[in-house]
């Protein structure tokens, strides 16, 4: 919140107005106030023993600040690999997404051909369906052909993102007017230049919009990276954080286990606390519009 | 103009190709399978055999298979209900002219952004636990007893519950930018017609949502169909009839486990069809029920 | 001037893609450089094997191993350790792949599709049940290395019995029964039950004493219940009324019922159970309360990391039945290594896994993760003492869970009835049955 906006609030209390909306701050307040607790809880309960977590006594820190458990699920637990991993399908993939989607998108905002109308549809359809119909022939396909790694599981995701990321982006493409093609064209600039040098960063917030969308979708999706990427050094976060949970029963770290939630959940969280405008305009703008 | 044509190729041939690998082939190849007795997913087309619709009968003739259903259809309309009414209710609350409406809304929707295995390990662990958990504290605290969340007859809801707080905060987003492309000065005329809070709510707000209600039951539609992690978190050791659902069953029918006594992957794209249908059948009917005959505003 | 632009964007991508595989490879370095501390650590035990050691030369030889563990639990500590010592003695190269317990669900597909895998390992029954036909055949083999003087001969027996050839090596055996806290034993003065009416008499001198009998997770339920089910029928009998119905016509599943709701009104179980995974069982040690778990022997190791605690461990056998059809047989289990069926180094891989599960390393296998040895002439760890010679004079073990859960399409629904068994939601024995027989 800008300070004007502060200033401005404070002029304007209003008690009778804010009595009235009192019911209101109660009901969010108190749902927040939920998540918030058990979000510090997470936070004590990384910084402890087992033994402190399943006795309760979490919040007391009786035998000290145990951030070793960081270390530990850093190193020890492979974090730090899983992390690396996810961070390496999600770049590549909102790349690979843009490459893709963003001439895709320009073309069939801009030309009229045939088969404009049928990609088109073929698209909004394309978004509706869910990854349990696609997914067992591409298992197979890949299985057969021993295509594996990291490579296919990005290959996958971006495939994935192109639907929606086009659609997305086919309204900016359609509010640029036409004049910059035409200008561009009698300086002897090529249709296809002009598109890489000027159209595309005209409409860069829409590319940032939908890239953070995409970023969280890849960064947090599960079902796919569990069955393409089953070998432990290219799992991703999600994925790797159930074998570290699986583990656990059998070698008994909960503090570490705790510890590895909170890192795999700290990027996010901070990456939120700083765009969260951002991240809720993608998510209106990149999950509605179409 | 050859220029153009030539550039158009380029442009959208990864696209397409984008479709037609991933989309178009193994969709096509799903609804084959579910027609065929196939033990193996990487099995070739050789070896399967025409079946009918015997894969169909198999998955609906078992129990397993059947409540599993059953949960998904509870998730469905017990969920939605719940969780696009809190949405809604959040919604009007912060657009109601609160104060630090943009934090509230940031703090709400933070859920969605974490990472759902950790959102789920920390109610597993945390929330729910029978000894130290926060449920069991509070209740304590003012002199209750202390309930077994994750008993048999508590799973689900306990299950559900955790799955609707993390997604709140989505459907909510929604509603916002719907109640916010309304104009202020409905409500302005309302008021000076004497239009109490109530009144605004069912004779304003609700009419102008209903597109934005079509998005969110749609999209909860497909949410509840694709269910398959907090199934999976809420029961890490065995699959369980109190949390199994259609996606578990799917993924034990093509790569084992234990509530399929061996894999089936015909069965399996069965399944995976099953579903896609119900998710095609909600998109149909909710274009049927909220016609596109919105009052343009 | 198009395609200059777009593979300029794809060797950027592509740049992304090598600094994110450098750090994460980086980061496996250094996980990796600390067991090649703990190796030092255990030098001796490298150079003691490497003396008696007679292993053939495999150097060039690469064998793939897909394990069930993840790199950081013990057992991955040493097998990485053996593999280390054995690619020094051979030559051979041994690519480990760590897939968790996932592997159950990949491991088919891959062997169907001729993957490069030359070692994998999985549960006994699951290797030489589902898998038979992509595991070599490994008899003769075992038999020129004298496999049977180093092996415990139940469980090559089932295996033979499954596959219908020796498909699989033992790895880590399991025993079942009863696991108990020494110490409450000896402060009650019970001495350890061998039948039920005696084990209901030791409960009810532990709860006159203060303490808590039984602890129980959810997940436990159907091995707990089968097991008692087991004494009364058989486990052939039990298997038989999951796969078809007809409890409310056996008499002594009824009986069985009506024991456990017996049990839970006398309030033998522990405060909680049935209790989620594993915080009942971690009550043995956490509350020092708490006095028994009916388990495998991995629930000794689970607690003590769990709890923090080294409980008194000692374990008897499941209380028999008067009358009853089965009084003493006791699950046994193992996880295994099998070779697959297209491996090109079959001896290669045979010898790593003698290597690994026999002599040196397979002690050092039972003291890091505290099981039991798969070499019978090893000892077990303290806590687990007896189970060995338990093994050895074992002869027809018990499958997990007794055939309860052999209905693989209902088992979902038997195994919440059965928890709902252990949380007294039934009044008669007769109630339970007739709630089995609507599953079908």
């Amino acid at each position: 919140m800008s300070k004007k906006e502060v200033a401005k609030y404070r002029e304007k209390v209003n008690w009778k107005k804010e009595l009235r909306l009192l019911p209101g701050y109660l009901i969010v307040t108190i749902w927040i106030l939920f998540g918030a607790a058990f979000l510090l809880w997470i936070l004590a309960a990384s910084l402890s023993t087992s033994r402190e977590i399943f006795s309760g006594t979490v919040f007391q820190f009786q035998s000290g600040f145990h951030f070793e458990n960081y270390v530990n699920a850093w190193n020890a637990q492979n974090v730090s690999v899983y992390f690396a991993n996810s961070l390496l399908y999600a770049s590549v993939s909102c790349v690979g997404v843009l490459l893709i989607a963003g001439p895709a998108s320009y073309v069939l905002s801009r030309f009229e051909f045939f088969a404009n109308k049928v990609v088109k549809s073929s698209l909004i359809v394309a978004m509706g369906i869910p990854a349990i119909m696609i997914i067992m022939p591409i298992y197979s396909m890949t299985v057969r052909w021993g295509i594996k790694g990291r490579a296919l599981l990005i290959f996958l995701y971006i495939c994935m993102h192109v639907p929606n990321t086009t659609i997305y982006l086919l309204n900016f493409f359609a509010t640029l007017s036409r004049t910059y093609e035409e200008a561009a064209a009698i300086d002897g600039c090529s249709p296809a230049k002009t598109f890489w040098v000027i159209m595309l960063p005209l409409i860069q917030p829409a590319l940032i919009t939908i890239t953070i969308f995409n970023f969280l979708g890849v960064w947090n999706e599960f079902f796919m990276a569990l069955i393409f990427a089953s070998s432990e050094k290219m799992m991703s976060v999600g994925v790797g954080l159930l074998q570290i949970v699986n583990a656990m029963k059998y070698t008994g770290n909960y503090g570490g286990l705790f510890a590895a939630v909170v890192i795999v959940f700290m990027p996010t969280f901070i990456l939120y606390l700083f765009l969260s405008e951002k991240i809720i305009a993608g998510v209106t703008g990149g999950g509605i519009k179409g | 103009m050859k220029k153009n044509k030539s550039m158009i190729v380029c442009f959208l041939l990864p696209c397409v190709l984008a479709i037609l690998i991933v989309y178009l082939y193994p969709v096509l190849r799903t609804l084959l399978m579910s027609f065929f007795k196939i033990e193996s997913v990487t099995s070739d087309i050789s070896n399967w055999s025409f079946y009918g619709l015997g894969n169909y009968k198999r998955i609906f003739g078992s129990a397993t298979f059947r409540t599993a259903m059953w949960n998904m259809f509870r998730i469905w309309l017990v969920g939605g209900i719940i969780t696009l009414s809190i949405a809604l209710l959040f919604a009007v609350i912060l657009t109601s002219g609160i104060r630090f409406k943009k934090f509230f809304r940031a703090a709400i929707y933070l859920p969605n952004v974490i990472s759902a295995v950790a959102l789920a390990t920390m109610w597993v662990q945390y929330v729910y636990n029978n000894d130290y958990g926060m449920l069991n504290k509070m209740l304590r605290s003012v002199g209750l007893e202390g309930v077994k969340w994750l008993g048999t007859d508590t799973k689900f809801w306990a299950m559900l519950a955790a799955f609707i707080f993390g997604a709140v905060g989505y459907y909510m987003l929604i509603f916002i930018s719907g109640i916010e492309r309304i104009p202020q000065d409905l409500y302005e005329a309302a008021i000076i017609d004497g239009a109490g809070i109530v009144q605004r709510f069912t004779r304003i707000t609700m009419p102008l949502l209903k597109g934005i209600m079509k998005t969110n039951i749609t999209f909860w539609t497909i949410n509840s169909a694709t269910f398959y992690l907090w199934s999976k978190m809420f029961s890490p050791v065995d699959t369980e009839s109190s949390t199994i659902v259609p996606v578990v069953y799917l993924y034990e029918l093509i790569f084992g486990g234990k509530s399929v006594s061996e894999r089936d992957a015909g069965a399996g794209a069965a399944v995976g069809v099953t579903l896609a249908v119900i998710i095609l059948l909600a998109y149909l009917v909710m274009n049927r029920v909220f016609k596109e005959d919105d009052l343009e505003f | 001037m198009k395609r200059k632009m777009v593979s300029l964007l794809l060797a950027a991508a592509m740049v992304t893609g090598l600094l994110a595989g450098c750090s994460s490879s980086s980061a496996s370095s250094t996980s990796s450089s600390e067991t090649s501390e703990s190796t030092e650590e255990t030098a001796d035990t490298t150079e003691a094997a490497e003396e008696t050691s007679d292993l053939a030369d495999y150097s060039g030889v690469t064998l793939t191993y897909w394990s069930m563990w993840t790199s950081t639990e013990p057992q991955a500590e040493v097998i990485q350790q053996a593999a280390d010592a054995f690619s020094e003695q051979t030559g051979a190269t041994i690519n480990i792949e760590w897939k968790g317990r996932d592997i159950s669900s990949v491991i088919l597909s891959a062997l169907e599709s001729g993957e490069d895998i030359d070692l994998f390992e999985d549960s006994d029954s699951r290797i030489s049940q589902n898998y038979a036909d992509y595991c070599y055949d490994l008899t003769e083999m075992a038999e020129a290395a004298d496999y049977a003087s180093y092996s415990y001969a139940c469980f090559t027996e089932t295996i033979t019995d499954w596959a219908g050839f020796l498909a699989c090596i033992v790895e880590q055996p399991q025993v079942g029964g009863v696991w108990y806290n020494k110490d409450i034993f000896e402060a009650c003065g019970i001495d350890v039950p061998t039948t039920w009416e005696e084990f209901m008499d030791a409960c009810q001198t532990m709860v006159d004493n203060g303490y808590q009998p039984l602890a129980l997770d959810s997940a436990y339920a159907s091995f707990n219940f089968g097991y008692h089910l087991d004494r009364y029928l058989g486990e052939d009998a039990v298997s038989e009324l999951s796969l078809n119905g007809g409890w409310s016509d056996s008499a002594g599943a009824i009986q069985a019922a009506q024991d456990i709701i017996d049990f839970v009104n006398a309030g033998y179980l522990a405060d909680g159970a049935p209790d989620e995974y594993p915080s009942s069982q971690n009550k043995i040690g956490l509350t020092g309360q708490v006095a028994m778990v009916v388990c495998a022997n991995y629930v000794t190791s689970e607690v003590d990391n769990n709890s923090g605690v080294d409980t008194n461990w000692g374990m008897f056998n499941y209380p028999s039945i008067d009358g009853g059809v089965d009084p003493s047989n006791a699950y046994a289990g193992a996880n295994c290594i099998a070779i697959s069926s297209y491996s090109e180094n079959a001896q290669a891989a045979f010898d790593f896994i003698m290597f690994l599960t026999t002599g040196e390393y397979d002690q050092l296998m039972a003291d890091t993760a505290e099981q039991i040895p798969a070499d019978p002439n090893n000892t077990a760890p303290d806590k687990l003492s007896g189970t060995v010679e338990a093994l050895l004079d074992t002869s027809d073990p018990l499958k997990w869970n007794m055939g309860l859960t052999d209905n693989s399409d209902l088992s979902t629904g038997i195994k919440e009835n059965v928890v709902k068994l252990f949380e007294g939601q039934y009044a008669t024995g007769e109630e339970f049955a007739a709630a089995m027989d609507a599953l079908y």
